[in-house]
């Protein structure tokens, strides 16, 4: 009958759930370092790659052009940079008044990035 | 369901600064009723096991916020958090402890009386039911309803790693911000007390006891920062 | 030979004991005033006390029902007392309490509101017209609002500081306050010019109850034990309805039926129906006209002897079927109780909408220390203020009158203080042998090597309390209790031991210390039951069961050394002319009105 009416949480199991939050900072933060080290990475893979002046060291380093093109390396690079794209806006937009939850917008952004991280094993995959 | 029983392994941290070194853990196996909380564990072990047990309770119905302590890491009101059957219990950090449970809230009350919480009149009270619009009058109770029992600030990260006071400042500050009465800087005050620290991750917001958003406090007063607001003594409603 | 414990002394003007509404209110009123050196004493953290676990209702003539008067408000509070009210302080809470609304107005609390100046307003068991405001912040709000007001004054709040004793010196004055701080486990002496005792009521000392762990009657009892009367001892408030389980919310109080029907804001409908285990409305058989629209005192006494009887449920309570009609505007005025039924009962219960399982607990103590209009004791530089003092409500109390009354009689206390700390005059030093006796003394238990522990015998108290002095009495019960605790005074309070020997937060030693306490108040709530041959509002007696006129009077204890007096003494029907400000003459002697 009234169901309509939202009742107050029950605030007496919060030790038995996962706290979003965290959850959600650490992703935010470790997807940040991915990102960061990927781009360190693909800038030295790159210079040794095409730079001349490398050739000796690439020549050591059969290995190379291969380490960039690993599906997990493509599918853990772009679930990052989905998720730590939109946890930023969602951070930028909660303050300027648009109101979302922190559970949904958390697992609706996990979700999406999995989705994204996911099509580029599968495009390795031939699929 | 009311009168089924349950077993529970309880590790309670034991600290006395006068004469320990560091801070241990006991364990104490309790028999009670399945739905006990775990206040009523902890009250089971001074009554019968540890009578020399330091832990603090009053309302025990989730009022008066003075029995916080975390369970299995986590901060919560002990009265109202159901029991476990392998449960740990800390004191809240990252305040000194009194002894064992108990921690020395000093420096909050400090605090708490360093922000001034009180609407800084300019006006006197009409002697007759002072206009305020009904809706923000309930948002005010609402706001105004925070324990300050510090699961918040004790749960918060920023706390941990920034120079940040805490959740449950802001929101008084916030619940301050928005008293029509009131002719103070709030905004100003959060800013000092460390308000730009948040990592805006609604930690506090998940473990609020009386169901409060200190993140959200923070968001308006973001808000107001970057795009301007209510200032005090400027078009304040009446 | 064991050394006396050090005692730091300390010069305050006006020492209040007692965090609740009334303590904050004497402090905030006695340094408006000009008191100097205000000190609020709180035996825990100062937000564990009772107002802070009230509903916040507050029963006050604001003009907004025209059918409302303050004379009606006050024939309620009279019809609601049985007549036995002290009919000066009665008044004062009816003509005093708007102001003291709109005080709390100005300190930040907004009242609920259905416009803009228009405050909500709602019914409470057995008043005749609509007139209890509230905030859905409920006490916390009220405790929170006013801890503010403390701050910005700059009044210093003690956590932790346990009011022991009151130190009178050789003339009978009250110039101190022995405290234990129990943050360090040491002890202080406060001198002082005024003793506010506003430390709540004798809630604990019953077994299922809706107070905070800490209102033992502690300050009742030092009051008792300075030579200052009680009156209406004999008189508990037991909330009709309460939680049944868990165990830590058994006893913490759901208002009344009339919060859970139509009652609420019509006196003339129905209040939420109350059944035994036969499905049987058995409240229509104490009171036919009102039905569970009744006062506190029948609905509780009704649902009590239908539990004794037998007709309870397996957990021990009885149904309360509510009206899931009120659900939004109960959700709207009450969301903190509507979070509790859900997470004790179950989301049907907390939609009102299954029935809910209630019984009756402890809540109220109706009688207290004697005060005067101005809330001071008949001993000398001792005054007390709200759920500690006695008189405003007589035999039964409205609900929504209790905050009233502490912000009114809080103010007075305060001012009154104030006026005794501008007098002066007493001399440095005075109590302070007293005060190191008898800390020695209350210092044995920890040193004690063998013995009882105090948790155990403080269940004990509260069982036979529960049992024998409380909802339901009779002469005989009573005098074996009463005995009982004679027995246990002699016998096992010098064997007290605590086996916790640290200093700081030592729960054990409080404990023995409010065993002292527990056993005062008993006996004065015994002997008085015991003299009073009647039943009259709260007070239930199988053995006499009707209301006797000749019993409309009131009885005062008075401790004599160890030996109780209970004398029977005619109500104070006569108002006496209010003086226009606190100038007062500054002691009230056994029979001055």
């Amino acid at each position: 009958m009234s169901q309509g009416l939202t009742l107050p949480r029950n605030t007496t199991q919060q030790a038995e759930k996962p706290l979003h939050g965290n959850i959600a900072r650490w992703l935010h933060r470790i997807t940040g370092m991915v990102i960061v080290l990927f781009v360190l990475v693909h800038v030295v893979a790159q210079t040794i790659l095409h730079v001349p002046a490398f050739a000796a060291v690439k020549a050591d380093m059969p290995w190379l052009p291969t380490v960039q093109s690993q599906h997990w390396v493509h599918a853990l690079l772009y679930f990052s940079i989905v998720f730590h794209t939109l946890y930023g806006l969602k951070l930028l937009a909660s303050e300027t008044g648009i109101r979302m939850g922190y559970r949904a917008s958390l697992w609706s952004n996990v979700a999406l990035s999995a989705l994204v991280g996911l099509r580029e094993v599968l495009r390795y995959a031939g699929i | 369901m009311t009168v089924e029983k349950i077993a529970v392994t309880a590790e309670i941290q034991r600290f006395d600064p006068a004469c320990d070194k560091a801070p241990r853990f006991e364990t104490f196996q309790v028999t009670g009723l399945a739905n006990m909380r775990v206040l009523d564990v902890i009250r089971s072990i001074y009554e019968n096991q540890a009578g020399d047990l330091a832990y603090q309770f009053a309302c025990r119905i989730g009022r008066c916020g003075t029995c916080a302590v975390r369970v299995n890491g986590v901060s919560v009101l002990a009265c109202q958090e159901r029991c476990k059957p392998h449960m740990r219990i800390q004191p809240l950090k990252p305040f000194p402890v009194l002894r064992d449970l108990v921690v020395d809230r000093t420096e909050i009350e400090g605090r708490l009386e360093q922000l001034k919480l009180a609407p800084l009149r300019t006006t006197e009270h009409p002697s007759m039911p002072e206009p305020i619009a009904p809706k923000l009058a309930e948002e005010l109770c609402h706001m105004d309803s925070c324990l300050l029992c510090m699961v918040c600030v004790s749960a918060c990260p920023a706390v941990e790693e920034r120079p940040f006071d805490g959740p449950a400042f802001m929101l008084k500050l916030r619940h301050m911000a928005k008293h029509p009465q009131d002719t103070r800087n709030r905004l100003d005050q959060a800013v000092e007390h460390g308000m730009l620290e948040c990592f805006n991750c609604d930690v506090c917001t998940q473990v609020c006891p009386a169901d409060l958003s200190p993140a959200q406090a923070i968001r308006e007063f973001r808000k107001e920062l970057m795009f301007g607001g209510k200032r005090p003594l400027q078009g304040r409603p009446g | 030979m064991t050394i006396p414990p050090e005692v730091l002394v300390e010069r305050v003007d006006v020492l209040i004991a007692g965090s609740g509404a009334a303590g904050m209110r004497a402090a905030i009123a006695a340094h408006d005033a000009g008191a100097g050196t205000v000190v609020m004493l709180a035996k825990g953290p100062r937000r564990a006390n009772h107002t802070r676990m009230s509903g916040g209702r507050y029963n006050v003539v604001t003009g907004l029902n025209p059918n409302d008067s303050n004379d009606a408000f006050f024939a309620d509070t009279i019809e609601s007392g049985v007549g036995i009210n002290n009919y000066e302080l009665t008044r004062i809470l009816v003509d005093e309490a708007l102001e003291r609304l709109y005080d709390l107005e100005e300190y930040g609390l907004a009242w609920d509101r259905t416009d803009v100046t228009k405050y909500y307003m709602s019914m409470t068991g057995g008043g005749t017209y609509v007139r209890t405001i509230g905030s859905v912040d409920e006490g916390i709000g009220i405790t929170e609002v006013m801890l503010h007001q403390m701050h910005v004054r700059g009044i210093r709040i003690c956590d932790f500081h346990m009011l022991v004793d009151a130190i009178k010196d050789d003339s009978g004055r009250v110039v101190g306050g022995l405290v234990l701080d129990l943050s360090k486990g040491v002890w202080r002496y406060f001198e002082c010019s005024a003793l506010v005792i506003a430390t709540g009521g004798t809630s604990q000392v019953y077994e299922t109850n809706s107070g905070p762990t800490i209102n033992t009657g502690d300050g009742i009892a030092i009051a008792m034990r300075a030579g200052a009367e009680l009156v209406d001892i004999e008189f508990m408030q037991f909330i009709p309805i309460s939680f049944v389980y868990p165990p830590s919310a058994r006893g913490y109080t759901l208002t009344e039926p009339a919060h859970y029907g139509k009652r609420h804001f019509d006196p003339k409908a129905e209040a939420a129906h109350l059944l035994n285990n036969k499905g049987e409305r058995f409240v229509l058989k104490h009171d036919p006209i009102r039905k569970e629209g009744s006062t506190r005192d029948i609905l509780a006494r009704a649902i009590m002897l239908e539990i004794l009887e037998g007709r309870g449920t397996p957990e021990g309570g009885v149904l309360m079927i509510p009206d899931s009609d009120v659900f939004e505007a109960y959700l709207k005025e009450r969301p903190i109780y509507v979070k509790r039924l859900l997470e004790n009962y179950g989301e049907a219960q907390a939609r009102l909408e299954a029935p809910i399982q209630v019984m009756p607990s402890a809540l109220y103590t109706l009688g207290g220390v004697r005060i005067d209009a101005w809330c001071r004791t008949s001993v000398p530089g001792l005054l007390a203020s709200g759920e500690a003092a006695g008189g405003v409500h007589g035999a039964n109390r409205l609900g929504g009158s209790s905050m009233s009354d502490i912000q009114v009689f809080g103010q007075r206390a305060g001012l009154a203080a104030a006026e005794d700390a501008r007098a002066g005059g007493n001399v440095p030093g005075a109590g302070l042998e007293r005060a190191r006796e008898r800390a020695a003394e209350l210092t044995k238990p920890l040193l004690a090597s063998s013995g009882v522990r105090p948790p155990e015998i403080k269940k004990r108290l509260q069982k036979l309390m529960w049992d024998h002095v409380g909802l339901v009495r009779s002469g005989p019960k009573l005098e074996e209790t009463l005995r009982a605790f004679r027995d246990t005074r002699k016998h096992v309070l010098p064997t007290i031991k605590v086996t916790d020997k640290a200093r700081v937060l030592n729960r054990e030693w409080m404990e023995s210390i409010e065993l002292e306490n527990i056993l005062d108040i008993g006996e004065a709530m015994a002997a008085a039951s015991i003299q009073r041959q009647e039943t009259r509002g709260a007070f239930y007696r199988t053995d006499f069961p009707e209301l006797d006129p000749q019993w409309t009077a009131n009885l005062w204890v008075n401790r004599d050394g160890r030996s109780l007096k209970v004398e029977k003494r005619p109500v104070q029907t006569s108002i006496g002319p209010q003086p226009a400000g606190p100038k007062h003459k500054a002691a009230l002697t056994l029979g001055e009105v």
